[in-house]
């Protein structure tokens, strides 16, 4: 590892200003989980590491805003967002995906905003914020912005923000009467990154689904809607021969990646049976 | 001394356990010496090639650079920089080639470690490639060949004969030839051939290879994480062509070994760097850097049986290739200790075993908690239960109707003694309820259940020394080189002298590794310390209590009755003196014939161990979850029952690992995943939710108190025994390893007859 400078400014703002000037020869450093095995790698070899452990406090906190969205710092730790009442009670799906994300070590120190901006497919939240609708808050050196998550990821490890932009904040409707489900699937341990990970957010009466949102990460270079799966879900009731149909669209409708979690091949059958297992997990949910 | 303790026998605390849960317990890694230099090394990018040329111009001029070493450098301290403990094959630094992707060519040195890994990836190397060869049997008939001279070493007796085929990458065949097995063959009711492979993997120990060199005055000493300071000592003085007096090797806790850190790894680069730049030098591995210094061998075997109606194996014909890699390690020893059990623990009259090691252009494999003895009974155990299903026995019925019975001669020759493989095979079916009924699920979620044996024999020729010296108040010390590196030996060394000495076992201490201080000692491998080291240290005790009822006696008073301080008061007019004890054990044995591979003592003890499996498979994901593992063995009289039970789920743990989900992925010769992110180990949440262990009740006579090793045990049945589970489970039947769920959910298709696509 090459040696760096390490500048800690106090605002967010500030970070921004001191990273849009310092271009490619900076980096942002949240939590500090990625970018150390990148930086030992040799992958990263910037000069200056911009910290964001000093910035405002209200970048780590959680809340609930006023017309009652969630509303998560991009600072707030991944073990902080798991551990929050407010999380369980309002998204508890997401406090559920957590309890399975890598292990406690990291979950104890990454942050979310450094989860996003990694923009590692394999990461767990993307698929299931994007499900829910979440949108990110982005400072940069010239003001702010906002856009869905659903937009930031541009391709693997790449997203769409500028130089010197960091995500503030995320902002995430809460899950009131919609049911939903994450599950992935681990192909080398049970704390490794996943083959393949599935977030399904329904609205349902009973057994008859009036909407649906299906998002698939890892398998492919970034989470990615399956529409054709959504379509056959809205306003039928879920059967066995319905949900092979959802499983075989969603299959058919994204091309998975093979590496040493599993091949393509396997992958498509991962994605059918996951997709299928998913709908059924978020129907059982409350 | 009053009378004994009853130490021996009792699950007595690890005497380490509060120095390592509080941070306190030392390592190699955490050692700063004044002066202290870090080399960093570059390391070779390509599988087989002459090395033309290096360029270190830039990584010389890196500010911070104290120096940068070549292999011809080398030479100025060690003449013929080449070591190895069955080959003299492997050099301290590239020379003329470069064997395998990773090997080491260069060294930079630095005062700052970040600087000399700058500096090492500054170096340029210029390489005139060379035909390549990684697979085990291609490696016997390759126009590659890895290797143009063969040096053996002569290091063991046992090896004299190895000279290795000139111009073949075999490093060592053995052979066993017993009755007539093409007889048996041509007139059996049943033949069944199967081939089977093993993967490629790794130790991970947690702390990495290290060591620190500091130079003297025409001395030297090496503080190092290794399982064999005896041995560094020998091999370095060797180098260097030094007395052995002049080399001292210290060695600490290590942070997990299982093999890796035996003979030499970083020892004779540091010790090499510091001579000649005449400062300590200290070489700390990453654990990526593991991935390309020792593996496990990856193997190929094929297994051919012939079997009557009723299920009686009569002939058994085993062929194993060893992938060795680029240097032999210890591999020839495997392939010859490990060759001689291939046919299982199995009465059979007729058998024939050509066992090779061979090089390739891989990272070196070496020795690795088991010793190759996994990847036999993975072969014979599968072997065994495929036979079993064909003829509709039973599978434990049918070992039951071959297993090798106590006083039955072993393939090669050996009557067995103090072998409780019945025994473990029947308590491990109890265990298993294996005659009640058993749950086999329903829709995607199927169950199955398994159960494998496997035996072991110890190593020999080899030497155990240790020293008692009971201090003037009564307490007491023990200096032996038996490496405490995780697996409990100080207390069970403690329990021993406490046992024989009735001394409290707070009351004595455990001097660790300093050849300048405790005997020689062959190694810490091979589950040889409870027995050869408990050995010399019961028979070090004993003579120290020898000696102090001859004190007493001289003074006029009893030991049973007065007190070790008072003795020493009498004897001497205060608190003064010591009494030293000595022991040393080396066992009987009988060196197998070359040609015949027989042998009337080929072994100082058996080690048994069988594992039972449940487990549930998703069928529409391939995914296996083992749900339940039994670990039973033969530990003869456990010293420390808790540690012995720990070990045997420890072993089998990483022989889960082994079978599930660890695997070296190659291409053109490199690793491609070299890191703990994408070579994965199992995690707490991979354990299964219920492991039973359990001791059988067996005496091993010629042990200590009845002990024997049982490091090693509970990594034997492990892989046959899911295997056969998941075959009980969906009807399919994985020869591979690793059992990766694609591989499952691929089988399982395929007997669908819809098989997935390729990519």
């Amino acid at each position: 590892m090459k040696p760096f400078e390490l500048l800690e400014p106090r605002t967010l703002r500030e970070a921004a200003t001191l990273l849009h000037a310092a271009g490619d020869a900076a980096r942002p450093v949240g939590g500090g989980v990625a970018i150390m095995l990148m930086l030992k790698m040799g992958v990263l070899q910037p000069e200056t590491l911009v910290s964001l452990a000093s910035v405002e406090d209200r970048y780590s906190t959680i809340a609930l805003d006023d017309d009652g969205q969630l509303r998560i710092g991009a600072l707030a730790t991944l073990r902080a967002i798991e551990r929050s009442g407010l999380v369980r009670d309002r998204i508890p799906v997401l406090a559920q995906a957590l309890r399975r994300l890598s292990n406690v070590r990291v979950r104890n120190v990454a942050t979310l905003g450094g989860h996003l901006a990694h923009a590692d497919p394999h990461m767990d939240l993307p698929p299931v914020l994007i499900a829910l609708g979440a949108s990110v808050r982005v400072v940069g050196p010239a003001g702010e912005r906002v856009m869905p998550l659903a937009d930031l990821h541009a391709g693997y490890l790449e997203t769409v923000l500028a130089r010197g932009e960091l995500i503030a904040e995320v902002t995430c409707p809460v899950q009131g009467s919609r049911r939903a489900a994450y599950l992935k699937c681990t192909t080398r341990a049970a704390d490794d990154w996943p083959a393949l990970g599935v977030a399904a957010v329904l609205e349902a009466e009973g057994e008859v689904v009036r909407s649906a949102r299906l998002v698939v990460s890892a398998a492919t270079d970034v989470p990615t809607r399956l529409s054709r799966a959504e379509a056959l879900l809205r306003g039928v009731r879920i059967d066995d021969a319905l949900l092979a149909r959802v499983g075989e669209a969603a299959a058919a409708e994204v091309t998975p990646i093979g590496d040493e979690h599993g091949s393509a091949a396997y992958k498509r059958e991962l994605l059918d049976v996951y997709v299928r297992r998913a709908v059924r997990a978020a129907l059982a949910a409350r | 001394m009053t009378s004994t303790q009853g130490a021996v026998g009792q699950s007595i605390r690890r005497l380490e356990g509060r120095a390592k849960v509080t941070g306190r317990a030392q390592y190699v890694h955490t050692l700063r010496l004044p002066g202290m230099l870090h080399g960093k090394v570059f390391r070779s990018t390509v599988a087989h090639a002459r090395l033309l040329g290096l360029d270190a111009s830039a990584a010389r001029a890196l500010p911070g650079v104290h120096r940068v070493l070549v292999g011809q450098d080398i030479l100025a301290v060690m003449p013929d920089p080449h070591y190895g403990p069955a080959f003299h094959d492997q050099p301290v630094l590239a020379l003329d080639k470069v064997r395998y992707v990773g090997e080491p060519v260069a060294l930079v040195l630095a005062e700052d470690p970040h600087v000399a890994e700058e500096a090492a990836a500054l170096i340029v190397a210029r390489y005139e490639p060379l035909p390549a060869v990684y697979d085990e049997v291609e490696a016997m008939d390759s126009t590659a060949v890895v290797h143009e001279v063969l040096k053996p070493a002569g290091t063991f007796p046992d090896l004299k004969h190895l000279q290795g085929k000139r111009d073949t990458n075999i490093a060592l065949d053995y052979s066993l030839r017993r009755g007539d097995p093409d007889g048996a063959f041509a007139s059996a009711d049943h033949v069944f051939e199967h081939r089977f492979r093993t993967q490629q993997v790794l130790h991970v120990p947690l702390e990495p290879f290290v060591s620190a060199a500091v130079p003297g005055e025409g001395t030297l000493t090496l503080h190092t994480a290794s399982q064999s300071p005896s041995f560094v000592r020998i091999e370095i003085a060797r180098l260097l062509g030094w007395p052995e007096n002049r080399v001292r090797v210290q060695v600490p806790y290590l942070g997990g070994g299982f093999g890796a850190k035996l003979y030499i790894k970083v020892e004779a680069l540091a010790a090499a760097a510091a001579l000649i730049v005449g400062r300590p030098v200290k070489i700390a591995l990453t654990m990526e850097e593991q991935f390309f210094t020792l593996t496990k061998h990856a193997a190929t075997l094929r297994i051919r049986s012939a079997v009557t109606r009723e299920g009686r194996i009569t002939a058994r014909e085993c062929e194993v290739w060893w992938n060795g890699g680029a240097y032999a390690d210890i591999g020839p020893r495997i392939t010859q200790k490990s060759g001689f059990t291939a046919p299982g623990p199995y009465d059979i009259e007729h058998v024939r075993i050509d066992s090779y090691a061979l090089y390739t252009n891989l990272p070196p494999a070496g020795a690795l908690r088991g010793f190759g003895i996994p990847q036999l009974v993975w072969a014979y155990e599968s072997h065994t239960d495929m036979i079993a299903r064909e003829l509709g026995i039973d599978p434990v019925e049918m070992r039951r109707r071959n297993i090798l019975r106590e006083g039955r001669p072993q393939a090669t020759g050996t009557v067995m003694r103090d072998a409780a493989i019945e025994q473990v095979l029947e308590r491990t079916a109890e265990r298993m309820r294996w005659s009640e009924a058993f749950d086999r699920g329903s829709g995607t979620r199927r169950r199955g259940r398994g159960i494998a044996i496997g035996f072991k024999a110890s190593v020999s020729p080899t030497t155990s020394v240790a020293i008692v010296n009971i201090y003037a108040d009564g307490s007491c010390a023990l200096y032996c080189s038996t490496v405490d590196m995780g697996q409990g030996s100080d207390t069970a060394m403690a329990q021993i002298v406490s046992e024989v000495l009735g001394i409290d076992i707070d009351r004595i201490t455990v001097v660790h590794p300093d050849t300048d201080v405790t005997p020689y000692d062959m190694a810490t491998l091979g589950s040889r310390s409870t027995f050869h080291m408990g050995n010399a240290v019961r028979a070090a005790a004993e003579d120290a209590r020898s000696k102090l009822i001859a004190l007493a006696q001289d003074v006029g008073v009893s030991v049973e009755t007065t007190p070790i301080g008072e003795i020493f008061r009498r004897k001497y007019g205060m608190q003064a003196g010591n009494v030293v004890g000595s022991g040393s054990f080396v066992p009987a044995y009988t060196p197998t014939d070359h040609h015949t591979g027989q042998s009337d003592n080929v072994t100082p003890f058996w080690m048994i161990g069988a594992t039972g499996v449940e487990v549930e498979v998703d069928t529409e994901t391939g995914q296996v979850t083992v749900n339940r593992l039994v670990n039973v063995g033969d530990a003869g009289r456990a010293i420390n029952p808790a540690i012995v039970e720990t070990q045997l789920s420890g072993a089998a743990i990483m022989q889960l690992g082994f079978t599930m989900t660890e695997q070296m992925r190659f291409r053109d010769g490199q690793c491609v995943n070299p890191s703990l992110a994408d070579y994965r180990i199992p995690g707490i949440l991979d354990i299964p939710a219920i492991i039973d262990n359990e001791r059988v009740d067996a005496t091993q006579s010629s042990g200590p108190f009845g002990a024997k090793g049982v490091g090693e045990s509970g990594t034997f049945g492990v892989s046959p025994a899911i295997a056969s589970a998941i075959e009980d489970a969906v009807g399919i039947r994985l020869t591979s390893l690793p059992i990766t769920a694609e591989s499952v959910l691929r089988a399982l298709r395929e007997q669908q007859g819809r098989p997935l696509q390729a990519d």
